[in-house]
Order: structure tokens, then sequence, then C-alpha cells
């Protein structure tokens, strides 16, 4: 507003002397100054057109063009991209509580032994697709196929072969797999099964479009295996060489079903909330402490470590 | 070295020089060609330092001593001069990494700040990527200043003669060990003067009856 005013009194000051210009004039008679003399009058600042328009959202201008007659070229897909797994696990398996803690000889052993697959009917439908589409595919051969393909992959990441990897092993499984591995020596041995493996849970869901199926089946193994990780410097960080451990893992494996060239591979594991803390790293870790206000004081005698939630995850 | 002054007198100087360059490195060329095919020295745009960071050791068997972690880190293109960088860098050599980061704040050079922050990225690495267990159990075991890639401009002079101006710029290189500093051997006088009249006593007259 302050601009506009000197505005004016500047174009009020050309008026009052251009209207003067024309009587004749002695030179050498001097005029006081004007009384109010602006200190600025140039424009000095500038404001873009489109802060003023934010409340207005153009309208698409593609339609625009489309309705004035201009043709658009055809939009070429030249890198199609291939999607060949799917981003997680669906309808996960939540295994049941007490799973390989109870001796197999009494009343709840036999119970959770004789439970079969037939038990859940959309694990049933899956089951039904996947052989729609693999005619080879049966419960009973698959879940010694499921622990050889584990048994493969496992060896081809100690020995670090990334074709191999790849082709035993899902590209959303890959990351998760090697993610930190790259400058540590991992040994890794299978010693037996403890218990044949079983299909448990079976889900075929379809992505993006419709028809687009994934087939993926969840087989339970209770193993004796033996890992240690070296780090960069060939010193022991986690678990140790000589001592097996008996692990129960449920894996998920994973094939596109519609592509005729694909294969079962490894997608992921489930981490059920009822299973046992890991072995601590060979290492003292930090444990971030509780933000304080600066007029608190931290009290080591009466602090609880927070421990985390037991919650199913998938690995 | 922050302006090479090389008064001389305009193009003709500098066609003067490119050509005794260009005759010197043809000759240097030539003489490596017939010597060895393979290349053994360092280029321009090499970062061996950082690819020291790469190497992966086989695993300790349980009865071996603890290898030490070795952490390799450096800043390259430093707006400082190599030769001012160089004091710091001899001032940290053999210091525990608290006691480094210590000096170098209380220390009123621009190179000791950007140096601070050397140290103190190198740390966190160490912790987080090389298994380092206690980020205090660090010493600075290597330390120097190298040369950067110079910007040359024209610094005039008087009567129509011009200088070559570098705008000097270093890298910084530090390695980090784990564990406890080595103490230097600090031997007394007597010591020294006892090794001094074995070195005489220890000379032999060769070709003598």
């Amino acid at each position: 507003m302050a601009t506009s005013m000197t505005r004016t009194f500047g174009a009020l000051r050309n008026v009052t002397y251009s209207s003067l210009k024309n009587a004749e004039f002695p030179r050498d008679v001097r005029h006081p100054g004007p009384l109010f003399l602006p200190v600025r009058t140039k424009k000095r600042y500038f404001i873009p057109p489109a802060v003023g328009l934010k409340g207005k959202k153009e309208e698409n201008p593609e339609i625009k063009g489309r309705a004035a007659g201009i043709v658009f070229r055809q939009q070429y897909l030249e890198r199609p991209i291939n999607i060949a797994c799917s981003a997680g696990v669906f309808d996960p398996y939540i295994p049941p509580e007490g799973d390989a803690r109870v001796s197999a000889l009494s009343k709840e052993g036999l119970k959770q032994r004789t439970e079969q697959i037939r038990q859940s009917a959309a694990s049933q439908l899956a089951i039904r697709k996947i052989k729609e589409h693999d005619s080879q595919f049966s419960t009973k051969t698959f879940a010694e196929q499921a622990q050889e393909i584990f048994i493969e992959a496992h060896n081809a990441l100690i020995h670090f072969n990334r074709e191999r990897l790849h082709s035993l092993v899902t590209e959303r499984c890959y990351p998760e797999m090697t993610r930190g591995n790259r400058y540590k020596t991992i040994r890794w041995k299978f010693m037996e099964s403890l218990e044949a493996p079983r299909v448990v849970h079976a889900r075929c869901p379809d992505m993006v479009t419709k028809g687009n199926l994934y087939g993926q089946v969840t087989v339970r193994m209770h193993s004796k295996q033996t890992l240690a990780i070296y780090d960069r410097f060939g010193r022991l960080m986690l678990g140790s060489e000589e001592q097996p451990k008996d692990v129960l893992e449920y894996l998920v494996i994973e094939r596109h079903l519609i592509n005729p060239y694909s294969r079962w591979r490894l997608h992921g594991k489930i981490v059920p909330s009822w299973a046992p803390p890991k072995d601590p790293v060979i290492m003292t870790v930090a444990i971030p402490g509780p933000e304080l206000k600066p007029w608190e004081e931290f009290d080591a005698l009466n602090y609880e470590v927070p421990k985390p939630a037991a919650v199913q995850w998938n690995k | 070295m922050a302006a090479a002054a090389m008064t001389g007198r305009g193009v003709a100087l500098i066609r003067n020089i490119a050509g005794s360059l260009h005759s010197r490195l043809q000759i240097l060329g030539g003489a490596s060609q017939q010597l060895s095919c393979l290349h053994t020295s360092v280029s321009l745009d090499s970062k061996h330092w950082e690819k020291s960071n790469r190497k992966v050791y086989p695993p300790q068997l349980p009865e071996e001593p603890r290898r030490p972690a070795e952490v390799y880190h450096s800043r390259r293109q430093i707006k400082y001069s190599k030769d001012k960088m160089w004091y710091l860098a001899k001032m940290i050599r053999g210091m525990s990494i608290d006691e480094a980061i210590a000096q170098l704040e209380f220390n009123d050079k621009k190179g000791a700040k950007i140096m601070k922050e050397v140290l103190l990225e190198a740390q966190e690495m160490a912790v987080k990527n090389h298994n380092v267990e206690y980020k205090s159990n660090l010493y600075v075991a290597e330390s120097f200043s190298g040369k950067g890639k110079y910007l040359k401009r024209i610094r005039y002079h008087g009567r129509g003669m011009f200088g070559i101006m570098d705008r000097v710029y270093c890298h910084y290189f530090v390695k980090l060990v784990e564990g406890v500093p080595p103490k230097p051997e600090q031997s007394t006088s007597f010591d020294q003067a006892k090794e001094y009249v074995q070195g005489l006593r220890n000379r032999t007259i060769i070709h003598s009856l």
C-alpha cells in the first residue's frame, strides 16, 4: 500500500510540472522542494505470478490438449519390469504354541502330529490351484524338495555364488539373506533332520492383475545345524562351529505359477511369537538409555531394559 | 608452495616449458616401456586407501591371538595446504583416538576441525561396520597428508609479468587400529652410549694381514 501512495505522489508531481511547463518560466526562480518527498519510488520487489493463484488447481493439461485436437504419440514400454516374486508372505501361517516342545508320545504330542493339512480349507483350495498349473506337485514329495532347496541355498550363501543363489532364492529373500555378509565369513553345516519335513500351509495370492498367481507353501522343518559367523578380521562374531543346535523353522517357498519356466524358491521364514531368544553376539553392545528431560537424572538401579514385544514376524 | 611464482615473458616461455616437459615425459615413457609393461605406480584417480577396507582375512583358529581390527579412512580435496596439514597429522600419530580428538578440538588451525570430523567418522564406521567393540579402544596407527589436485590461476605482477598461482588442495589419510597405543621405546643416555661403543667395537678392518 505504501508503494501505491508513493506512486500517486509521483504521478501528481508529474502532472503539476507538465501543466506548468507550457507557461513561460523564468529560469533563475527556484521552487521549494515538495513537502512529502518519497524515498523509494522504484519497484524493487518481485512477486512471481504463481503465488496468488495457490487455491486454483489447474485441470489436467493433457485433457485440454486432447480436447484442443493435439494427438499424443503412443508411449512405448522400452524396458518392461518383470516381477518374478511377491512382496511378502500373504496370510502367514501361525504356528501353534508348544510346537516341537511337547514329547511326541504324550496326548498333546499325538494331537499335534496327527494334525493334518486337510483341516484348513483355504490351504486345500490353494493346493488344488497349484496342481492346476503344476501337475507334478504333491505335498508328500514337496517337503523333501523344500529341504533340499534350503540346504543348497545356504551352501551357495557360504561360498557366495550369486547366480546359484538367485536361482534358489527369491528377489525378496536375497537381500535379507545377504545384507551385511559381504565382508564376513560364514560357516554353516546341516547335520541332520530330526523330524521329517511337513507341508503345513499353502496360499495362492494373485498380485496386481487377476490371474497373476504366485503359489506360497509353508514347510515345517526340525533339524540340527551349526552356524559360525566370522567378521572381516577372522574373529568369531556369532555361534560356534562344534556346538550343533536344534532348529525348528517354518520356510515359505514360492513360485510364480503362470510362468512355465519358474522354479520353487525360498521366499522367507516365519518366526513365531513364542520362539526362544537367539544367542547373543560375542560383543559388548551399548543399549540406548531412556530419553531424559534436562532436569531429570538417570536412575541406574530402578531402570529396566525394555524387552521387545513377542510378535510373530516374517524373516 | 602456494604461489609458484615463475616470472616469465608470456607465451614464449610457456611454449619452452611445455616443450621441455613433453620431451622429458617422452624419455620417461620410453624408459618405462623398456623396463616393464605393467602399471606398477599409482595413477591420479586411484583410491587405494578406501579399498583397503575391503580386505577379508580368513577365520582365525581358537588358539591364535585375536587379530586387532584396522579401519582405513580418508578425506579428499580438502581446501588446505598439505604442508600445513602435515604438522597436525604428525602431532596425532600414535595417540589414542580420544586424546587425538581432544587435542584437535582445541587446536586453532583450520585443518584441525576437518581432521576431527574425519576421526569421528572413522570411529563411527569402525563400530558400525567393522565389528569394533569399544569405540575408545582405538589408536591412530598411521596419519599423513597428501597433495590433492590443484587449480591453477594467474597471479598478476607488475610490468606485464605474471605467475601461475596454485589453489592448493590436500588429502588426509588415517588408519585406526584397535587396542592400546604402543609405547615408543625410550632408551636412557647410558644405553645409547653403550650402543655407540658397541658399534665402534664391531668395526672390522678388511683386506688386512
